[in-house]
């Protein structure tokens, strides 16, 4: 049995903690968010949906999740 | 010319971005009293062109994102900008991430380069749209009045400028409108904006006199003690100074001239 190992990130500014290993697709299932309607950035790098899978949260991340707002 | 026969106003077209739109004002999402209002706004200002943003989201947030749901039922254009950024790797960042939400290569680079008056930084956004360009997408630089940092953008391939007419938010008009004819008249190929400033309709009157392609706006409408209506009024704003600059001003004269012809004046003093 997989001994599990929590990591410290940010995100959105607010420091969370997450089980270690996870993926992105992973993380935001964890983090309760939605399906769609958001983009992901990793340490102020775009990461597109398609490469969800394959980026792997670490220790000390930092992750944006940004949504559509009013802009001038 | 067409007319829309509705409101009477023009509907002629013109090309940005690749798109073929009629309305040449492009208007902000933001400040508006209600989402509600903000539609209506929209609507009666007769644009077609939106800007929108990104920010960050707190999870599991229900009942969807209703402003997002308004924009995309009008069938209009997004131009998300990259509002907040302080460097071209935050600004290339937001574009990106915009450009999967969104579904536009278009990007309102914005690069804020000083807190206080919100000026762009000129040496990051060039920096950025070199980038950016290489990347696919449409850049729309929000810039200064400033010929030489126009020169830069349009030299690593911006075929949009969007000089400012004063700072964001300001409604102070054009500060500097020798600036904005020296831009115009160095690039007459380019699709030139004035973006940020504006504050009355005439100031949008004047921009397009100055022959600038359109005028991007959002405070001016928004933060008006009727926005529907104020829209009503940049919609009329912008056509006037459009139909001014087609028509060609009369030259300036240092002297008075009679319009009222002078041949068959009566009582004139003959013998004077």
């Amino acid at each position: 049995m997989k001994d599990y190992t929590m990591i410290k990130v940010s995100v959105n500014g607010e420091l969370k903690e997450l089980n270690e290993d996870l993926n992105i697709k992973e993380m935001i299932v964890e983090l309760g968010y939605k399906k769609e309607g958001f983009a992901v950035a990793v340490n102020t790098t775009f990461i597109a949906i398609k490469t969800y899978e394959d980026t792997i949260i670490k220790e000390g991340d930092t992750i944006d999740i940004l949504a559509p707002v009013q802009g001038g | 010319m067409k007319m829309n026969e509705e409101l009477g106003m023009r509907n002629e077209e013109w090309k940005i971005g690749g798109k073929t739109l009629s309305s040449r004002l492009l208007i902000g999402s933001a400040l508006y009293p209600s989402p509600a209002n903000m539609e209506d706004a929209i609507k009666t200002s007769g644009s077609q062109i939106v800007t929108v943003a990104l920010r960050r989201q707190a999870a599991g947030e229900g009942g969807g994102n209703q402003f997002w749901d308004i924009i995309k039922s009008m069938g209009i254009e997004v131009l998300p900008n990259t509002a907040g950024s302080h460097s071209a790797k935050e600004a290339i960042t937001t574009a990106q991430m915009a450009r999967e939400v969104f579904g536009t290569n278009w990007v309102k680079l914005e690069v804020i380069g000083d807190q206080y008056n919100l000026q762009p930084d000129p040496f990051e956004t060039v920096k950025a749209a070199e980038i950016l360009i290489k990347e696919g997408f449409e850049v729309f630089p929000y810039t200064t009045d400033d010929l030489v940092v126009a020169k830069r953008l349009a030299d690593v391939g911006c075929k949009i400028l969007m000089p400012w007419g004063s700072p964001i938010g300001s409604g102070r008009g054009l500060m500097n409108p020798s600036n904005l004819t020296a831009i115009r008249k160095q690039f007459p190929d380019l699709q030139l904006i004035v973006d940020a400033g504006i504050g009355k309709p005439s100031d949008a009157t004047q921009a397009m006199e100055l022959g600038y392609d359109g005028v991007l706006l959002n405070s001016a409408i928004a933060l008006a003690q009727d926005p529907v209506k104020m829209a009503n009024a940049f919609r009329y704003a912008i056509d006037a100074g459009r139909l001014g600059y087609e028509s060609g001003t009369m030259q300036e004269r240092e002297f008075a001239s009679p319009s009222t012809p002078t041949v068959g004046t009566p009582f004139w003093h003959q013998f004077a």
